[in-house]
């Protein structure tokens, strides 16, 4: 081994190739290529790791972690052979798992350098070679052991019988390989997008798209449980396992009932599978690496943006104040970062409240969280500017002018945050039928946004913080957690204290037995919270303008 | 008035006393060339310097990035601040802006500190930064207008500004794209139009030709030419000596957080061929041959 692999070392390296220019060319074969790639796969992976401490702790930590799972799942399934839903389950699982592999490229689109076949193009290599090798090494990793665990798994699960266990040997390989080849063939065709502003874009709007869908899975869960368990999903079933790699899965529970007609056709569906992709793998290659650089494309093309001010700007007050409430919208809009973390808010804000109602054990009071949620945008204003804080740094030469800044971006947050949280609030209250107590949460609700936009303000102006920009995951720069956690947790509280008054007058008036009166909070409350984020923007402001060169450090770190 | 450089260049305060506006400034060479001491005693007084900084320190935790730096830049000029990477001239530009808080010093720009009366400084400046971001998710257009309205200039004026300047430095075609999608050269280009916006007394610019075209290196010359010809100053860092030698009217060499010359650059180029040879004797940079062990590079293959 060790001689093919020096070999296929020095003809991968690219001086070697130039050197070899005289002697005739030779081609390497998947055979000669693939240790080599698995070595480059397992040298980038321990390379990572020796970057800092830090991430290797990181990392560890995440692969007991995945370990764990897996383990726990291929002890899960297996404990499930000879239950009922065991056919069910394993299928959906498995179609699952595919969906992550063929997302995984496009939420991380750095995340494996040997994903990039730009970087092999300057290699004397045929595609056919590279992609025999380039499969090879993507089955090594966390992600394909994972999977392995999985599948493994799901077929000792529905396996009955010697004939299944024959199935099994080629089915568990099969489906491994379609889901590794579907994740390759999908980055491969992307790549043009994924190395792209659009793209990177996508990446970190991508953070979002799990947060939601968590909540969405958590809800989905919840559901299935109150429908009795797994059988809910037959339906489902019956159409997934006839989609590959699941074919592959279905067809053991195939041969277990005896089905050797239906699972004939299903192995074939996952092999074809199989070979379609590889070819459509292999076609993005040879035009990737062929065709120019899809970055040199780009700046030159590009549809030009309109300008859409006409209707927007006519509505907002002219200066500063106008000025900055059009840009922090705009930003909510264009910006992934903060469109995603908006984005979020709004449907947390929305789910909960909504959800519990639904479920029958919900409040009115519950409406405030919507506020509370879009009240944290307020947070780490200028954090959120990252470097580009200079620009704003430049034009503040007073208290006052610190003044306008923050009042004009709480306006621009206001909104959005105002109308959205009488909506959920009005929602809820339908949903629940509770009309009599719409006012007092409006009013509780406006009070708590009030006191979010207060100590928000405070916050941005004392405790600032990078943002980092260029991953969905990350929303403190290293070293500065410590200040995020004080900013938030302690404005939350102060929030939460800062509403006591109406929190208290609300109480008073229902343990008076005034229920006639209750709603007076809703004028309180609102009136309130205009007072109360007045004076946080006052209060801030000043310590804004003083400390303008210390907020552009702090928020220039990411 | 401290004065307490550690070069020899004493005579260079005279020209911090150049007349502002000056029409034809091949002729003001001439004059400076052949008469320093001339123009130095009665003018000194009408005109302060466009920058002063008295006893500038910076340090980040161990590290000392400027040391007590003394500089006085004469108004009306072509100012480059050249040094070495890490010499600490982006480190001084940010505190000369305001942009970052020196732990000792003083610095006055236009005759008003920068510490004690921001309202005067910020006014009178404009600044395009290294290394820090634009707002990048706002159009070419839309960042002119956000910045020029943040100055506090009525909105016509802006729009109309604006469109002139992205004329001018060629960004018409690409002023509804965002910023985010420009190339390295255009991003200069869209920031220095916003520094230029307000028609600022001082232009402060931290490496405005890195990594920039030819082509947009020389509209962005044209422009400052055309700025500073009104009596306007310039101070711009950069390591290309070919580039200061050819635009510059005085120089102020920087090298470990430390000023090594300032002066006129007729006066720090002193007897040396070139700014260059100056630069790497200043900076003590000469001598560095790479001797035989490169000897196989280019040999028999």
């Amino acid at each position: 081994m060790s001689a093919g692999l020096s070999g296929a070392v020095g003809a991968a390296d690219p001086v070697g190739a130039v050197g070899s220019g005289t002697t005739p060319v030779v081609t390497l074969g998947t055979r000669a290529l693939a240790p080599v790639f698995v070595r480059l796969k397992l040298s980038l992976l321990r390379n990572g790791l020796r970057q800092s401490s830090g991430r290797t702790a990181a990392y560890v930590v995440s692969v007991v972690f995945a370990l764990l799972i897996a383990a726990g799942q291929l002890l899960g399934l297996i404990l499930l052979r000879g239950n009922d839903g065991a056919a069910t389950l394993v299928v959906v699982l498995t179609a699952l798992v595919a969906l992550g592999w063929a997302m995984l490229p496009l939420f991380f689109p750095s995340g494996d350098e040997t994903l990039d076949p730009s970087r092999l193009v300057m290699l004397p290599l045929r595609p056919q070679a590279l992609i025999g090798a380039l499969l090879a090494a993507s089955l090594v990793g966390i992600g394909p052991l994972f999977t392995l665990c999985l599948v493994l798994g799901s077929a000792i699960a529905v396996a009955h019988g010697a004939a299944a266990v024959v199935v099994s040997v080629f089915a568990v390989p099969l489906a491994l390989l379609v889901c590794v080849a579907l994740s390759r063939a999908v980055a491969a065709a992307n790549i043009r997008l994924l190395t792209s502003r659009k793209g990177r874009d996508l990446a970190v709007l991508s953070g979002l798209v799990i947060a939601v869908g968590i909540q969405f899975v958590n809800f989905g869960v919840q559901r299935l449980n109150e429908a009795g368990g797994l059988s809910a999903l037959d339906p489902v079933a019956d159409v997934v396992r006839w989609l590959p790699p699941a074919s592959a899965i279905g067809a053991v529970d195939s041969v277990s009932e005896g089905a050797y007609g239906r699972a004939v056709p299903q192995l074939l569906l996952s092999l074809g599978a199989l070979a379609a992709l590889l070819y459509w793998w292999r076609r993005s290659l040879v035009k990737l690496m062929t065709a120019p650089d899809g970055s040199t494309i780009t700046a030159a093309a590009g549809p030009a943006r309109k300008e859409s001010a006409s209707g927007l700007s006519g509505l907002l007050p002219a200066g500063r104040t106008g000025t900055v409430m059009q840009r922090s919208l705009r930003y909510v809009w264009r910006d992934p970062k903060t469109k995603a973390a908006w984005v979020t808010s709004l449907a947390v804000g929305l789910i909960v409240p909504l959800v519990n109602a639904l479920q029958g054990n919900g409040s009115i009071y519950l409406a405030c969280f919507a506020a509370g949620m879009l009240g944290i945008q307020m947070y780490n204003q200028f954090g959120q500017d990252t470097s580009a804080f200079w620009m704003v740094a430049l034009t503040i030469s007073s208290t006052h002018n610190a003044y306008l800044e923050l009042r004009a971006r709480a306006f621009a947050l206001l909104v959005i945050t105002l109308p959205y949280s009488a909506l959920v609030t009005i929602l809820t209250a339908a949903l629940l039928g509770d009309w009599q107590a719409l006012p007092e949460a409006l009013g509780l609700s406006f009070a708590l946004l009030g006191a979010m936009m207060a100590t928000g303000a405070v916050a941005s102006a004392r405790f600032p913080y990078s943002i980092p920009q260029d991953s969905a995951y990350k929303n403190v720069a290293p070293g500065q957690a410590g200040l995020a956690w004080i900013s938030i947790l302690g404005g939350m509280l102060g929030g939460a204290l800062l509403c006591a008054p109406v929190i208290g007058l609300t109480i008073a008036l229902h343990a008076s037995g005034a229920n006639g009166w209750t709603w007076l909070v809703f004028p309180v409350g609102t009136a309130y919270g205009a007072l109360i984020a007045w004076a946080g923007v006052r209060l801030a402001a000043p310590r804004t303008a003083s400390r303008l060169p210390e907020i552009l450090t702090a928020v220039s770190k990411g | 008035m401290v004065g307490l450089l550690d070069t020899s260049k004493r005579d260079t305060e005279g020209q911090c006393g150049m007349p502002e506006h000056v029409p034809d400034r091949t002729a003001e060479r001439t004059e400076r060339a052949a008469t320093p001491e001339a123009a130095a005693g009665g003018a000194r007084t009408a005109a302060p310097p466009a920058v002063r900084v008295e006893g500038l320190w910076k340090t980040f935790g161990e590290q000392v990035a400027v040391a007590g730096i003394d500089l006085d830049l004469p108004a009306g000029q072509f100012v480059g601040l050249v040094g070495p990477n890490g010499a600490g001239k982006t480190t001084t530009l940010s505190m000369v802006t305001g942009l970052l808080r020196p732990d000792m010093g003083r610095v006055q720009v236009a005759g008003h500190d920068v510490w004690g009366d921001p309202a005067a400084v910020k006014a009178r400046i404009g600044v395009l930064p290294e290394g820090l971001r634009l707002f990048e998710r706002l159009s070419g257009r839309e960042l002119l207008g956000y910045t020029g309205r943040l100055r506090g200039l009525p909105g016509d004026e802006v729009d109309k500004r604006a469109t002139q300047l992205l004329d001018v430095l060629d960004l018409a075609g690409s002023q509804h794209k965002l910023v985010v999608d420009y190339s390295t050269g255009m991003r200069k280009k869209i920031g220095l139009a916003a520094a230029l916006l307000h028609n600022p007394e001082v232009l402060f610019l931290d490496e405005p030709f890195e990594g920039v075209d030819p082509v947009s290196a020389q509209t962005i010359r044209g422009v400052l030419e055309r700025y500073t010809a009104s009596g306007a100053t310039v101070v711009f860092s950069s390591h290309v000596m070919e580039l200061v030698e050819s635009l510059c009217d005085w120089v102020a060499v920087m090298a470990a957080g430390r000023i090594r010359a300032q002066g006129t650059l007729a006066e720090v180029r002193g007897d040396a061929p070139s700014l260059q040879s100056a630069f790497l004797e200043l900076v003590g940079a000469q001598g560095r041959d790479t001797g035989e062990s490169l000897d196989w590079l280019g040999g028999a293959r």
